[in-house]
């Protein structure tokens, strides 16, 4: 094949690594790098390089899985192990979600809030713009959205560079690990893990890797869509850490939120940094707020076999618009309680997805490894250990996770 | 008789199975489904012990209800049972599985079976595809009602017939359907295709193959090119070719032109002579032009024909035919003199010659020409077709305006449909 015929190839199966990457970078992962730049400095940064290969292999299953299956995870889970396990499963990611779509709707109030825009104006007309988006528009509108809207993450590489960090000790920070025994230290790494790994962009990318019917034969295309977009994730991060690491961290300044970030950035770094930031945690919110319940609602239905369909009346597919519509709505009411503690539920979110993680972790890696549904397609011995690896790993910090968050002591 | 009454299978399932002597021989993993008449049966169950499989036919069962599983014989004298293809089981091949509901072309999933004794058969009698099914499966379907009956409210059966569902294929473990066939014929092709489009690759492919001729060839029509391709390019050449040869020859050419050469050769060579030859002629055509959307499948008589003898011909000639509209006016090379339509033949005299009430100044298109160009005639004229004809004036075909719109206004299926 000509270079120029696998190019077109290329472009033909590219979007669903790279939207999937990107809406990962939602407000709750943009939140905790910004926190963990501030807190740590450089000396996070060396996370993102396991977690980035954890974060290809992963993918690149599940990937492989809607390659050859055909199907969506959540279909895959249903129909090899039951209605027990679906069903659990999908409640667990309902909650989580709901979790996640609060934290991207207090990302977007947030932001609006920098941008001196009343929140209590801003998340209504928020909610209803995606509700109208959603349901009004079609899913190559939304798509093209998307995909531009992954644009402007590069504000964020802007502002790093912005920042004129010292980048000598930012590439030391990177490639040799410094684990500091700091209970604050470990729970930020899983958090990076955490965020970057989530348990619902699996379901994602699986389900529009099948939509999109990508042939056996186009899959070393689509891997390198997943692959590029893992890349792209972590480059957003590490980006991210830099800035905050570049300025408020020497400056001392401790924050909690993505939003204060930008805050602090502005007697620092000028209006720009200030700008890009806000606007950035802005579009990172609302793509997530856009695309994490619509995929939640449509997972759910597929694995309980109800009827799904953004076009679709209350009627017609009432589960699947009950679900969609509660979690927009009580999300966006629970953002606008006046001082409501959001912290706390985006550290409850982040608890509930690593807590999922493991289980949706293991179904996937024993789903890929049985014959009769991969053939030949099943998992080198190389990607088994880093899957196992990283199940045992994130189990692992899940619990130190919840124990430090409930007994705050060490 | 071994079952009286009803049960559903997720009752039965991991339930320990009693030897005469009341010991325990293991506990029920499976149930084996065979072809009864008129529902499938069970002809046996598949028993897990320790890490073993036994195999308990039907006849040495002697007790099957919900609450007691007993046979006749002991562990030791089972059979072994390996699982293989071959067998249809009701959990590992049947539950959970996705259905194509024909009521409303909606996905829904099987929850749960129903099994009914009948004739001394425990036979399969319905698919649980409601919530109560969901419930049972979760071991909280009592807890459920009692707490509904204290709203006073309950909660209906959703149940599927099996009169209305079909296996596919029963052997083949990669299936996951069970479409209601018989019904699926009956839905409109168009409804077919979006529903082949909606599955996965192979699935949509055994549902393809497995619908009649001329139904298929109808839902191919209204598919994405690609996919026309590829369940094309997926099934035997004569068998393909039954199904291009029903399809209109301009379609059937849009078809071909997207399939390997090698492929479409091997595909025109088993279909009849002259249909193929008509093909091959459009395939000629560049796809964007006149010549690409025209269709060489019209009506056309001789000048000097009656409006009588027209009107009986074509009640002949018009069956085979897709569009006609209108009856062409042809000179003994082909030329194209005129046009009646449909209206104008039935309003007039029976006994005038068609040159006489033809109309001369029908607008024509040559097959070169930009199929642009032949929508905007077609519009601004208000034709229902246009005659292709070439630089002789010989008539070579017709675009007609359901081709039009079909090339601007894709059909629903045609749409890039994504869920996200």
């Amino acid at each position: 094949m000509s270079r120029w015929k696998r190019f077109l190839l290329f472009l033909s199966v590219m979007g669903p690594g790279i939207i999937t990457a990107n809406i990962d970078n939602d407000a709750s992962g943009i939140t905790t790098y910004s926190v963990a730049g501030a807190r740590f400095g450089y000396s996070l940064l060396w996370t993102l390089i396991p977690t980035t290969v954890s974060l290809v292999v992963i993918q690149e299953m599940v990937a492989r899985m809607g390659v050859v299956t055909g199907k969506g995870l959540s279909d895959l889970i249903r129909e090899n192990y039951g209605v027990k396990a679906a069903f659990y499963m999908m409640l667990g990611l309902l909650i989580a979600n709901f979790g996640n779509t609060v934290a991207n709707m207090a990302g977007w109030a947030a932001s609006m809030e920098i941008l001196g825009l009343s929140k209590y104006v801003m998340v209504p007309v928020g909610a209803i713009t995606i509700w109208l988006l959603v349901t009004k528009g079609s899913y190559r509108f939304v798509e093209k959205i998307l995909l531009f809207a992954c644009l402007i993450y590069f504000g964020y590489v802007v502002s790093g560079l912005m920042a004129k960090p010292d980048w000598h000790a930012v590439l030391k920070e990177t490639l040799v690990p410094r684990i500091q025994w700091d209970s604050e230290y470990i729970v930020l790494s899983i958090g990076i893990i955490g965020t970057t790994i989530t348990p619902w962009m699996q379901f994602y990318l699986q389900s529009s890797i099948a939509e999109k019917g990508i042939k056996k034969e186009d899959y070393k295309a689509s891997r390198l869509d997943v692959v590029i977009g893992c890349f792209i994730t972590d480059i957003i991060s590490f980006f991210v850490i830099v800035t905050c690491g570049a300025l408020l961290f020497p400056n001392g300044i401790r924050i909690n939120e993505a939003a204060e970030a930008a805050t602090a950035l502005k007697p620092l770094a000028g209006d720009y940094a200030h700008m890009i930031f806000a606007l950035c945690l802005a579009n990172a919110s609302i793509l997530g707020a856009i695309i994490v319940p619509l995929a939640t609602a449509y997972y759910i239905c597929e694995a309980m076999g109800w009827e799904a369909g953004v076009n679709k009346s209350f009627k017609e597919a009432p589960q699947f618009m009950w679900i969609y519509a509660l979690t927009i709505i009580l999300s966006s009411l629970v953002v606008m309680i006046p001082g409501a503690h959001l912290v706390f539920l985006m550290v409850l979110s982040a608890v509930l997805n690593g807590l999922l993680l493991p289980f949706v972790l293991v179904f996937a890696t024993l789903l890929i490894n049985n014959k009769g549904l991969m053939g030949e397609y099943t998992n080198p011995k190389s990607y088994n250990y880093i899957s196992w690896g990283t199940v045992v790993t994130v189990a692992v910090l899940t619990i130190f996770f919840v124990v430090a968050t409930i007994f705050p002591l060490a | 008789m071994p079952l009286f009454g009803d049960l559903f299978l997720s009752e039965i399932t991991k339930k320990p199975v009693f030897d005469p002597k009341g010991e325990i021989i293991g506990r029920m993993r499976d149930a084996i489904v065979v072809k009864g008449d008129p529902l499938p049966k069970v002809s046996g169950i598949v028993v897990e012990r320790k890490k073993a499989l036994l195999h308990i036919k039907w006849e040495n069962i002697n007790i099957f209800n919900k609450r007691i599983l007993s046979a006749y014989c002991t562990a030791d004298t089972a059979d072994a049972y390996e699982m293989n293809d071959k067998d249809l089981l009701a959990v590992r091949d049947i539950l959970d599985r996705q259905i194509v509901d024909a009521n409303g072309v909606k996905v829904v999933r099987v929850n749960d079976i129903k099994i009914e004794g009948y004739e001394g058969d425990a036979v399969l009698v319905a698919v649980d595809v409601g919530m109560r099914g969901i419930l049972r499966r979760l071991g909280i379907e009592h807890g459920s009602e009692e707490f509904l009956r204290l709203f006073k409210t309950s909660m209906p059966y959703n149940l599927i017939s099996w009169n209305y569902i079909q296996h596919l294929k029963p052997k083949l473990k990669t299936i996951t359907l069970t479409v209601p066939r018989q019904m699926v014929s009956d839905l409109h092709p168009a409804d077919i295709a979006d529903l082949i489009s909606q599955m996965s690759r192979e699935e949509g492919a055994h549902l393809f193959t497995d619908l009649d001729i001329e139904t298929a060839a109808d839902a191919l029509s209204e598919l994405q090119p690609e996919m026309q391709a590829q369940l094309i390019n997926a099934m035997e050449p004569e068998k393909a070719a039954d199904i291009i040869e029903e399809m209109s020859p301009d379609e059937a050419a849009d078809v071909l032109s997207d399939l390997p050469t090698a492929k479409a050769k091997e595909i025109l060579e088993h279909i009849e002579k002259e249909e193929a030859e008509d093909i091959q002629e459009l395939l000629g055509h560049e796809e964007d032009t006149a010549g690409g959307l025209m269709t060489n499948e019209f009506i056309a008589y001789p000048p000097e024909t009656t409006v009588a003898e027209a009107m009986e011909r074509f009640k002949k000639d018009a069956v085979e035919i897709e569009s006609a509209y209108y009856i062409y006016v042809t000179d003994g090379a082909e030329k194209l003199l005129g046009l009646v339509s449909l209206r104008e033949l039935l309003l007039s005299d029976p006994s005038s010659k068609l040159s006489v009430i033809m109309e001369t100044k029908a607008k024509t298109i040559h097959p070169d020409v930009d199929e642009m160009v032949a929508a905007e005639i077609i519009s601004k004229y208000n034709l229902i077709a246009l005659p292709v004809v070439d630089n002789e004036g010989v008539l070579l075909g017709i675009v007609s305006i359901d081709d039009i719109i079909d090339r601007l206004l894709p059909p629903s299926a045609k749409r890039n449909r994504r869920r996200l």
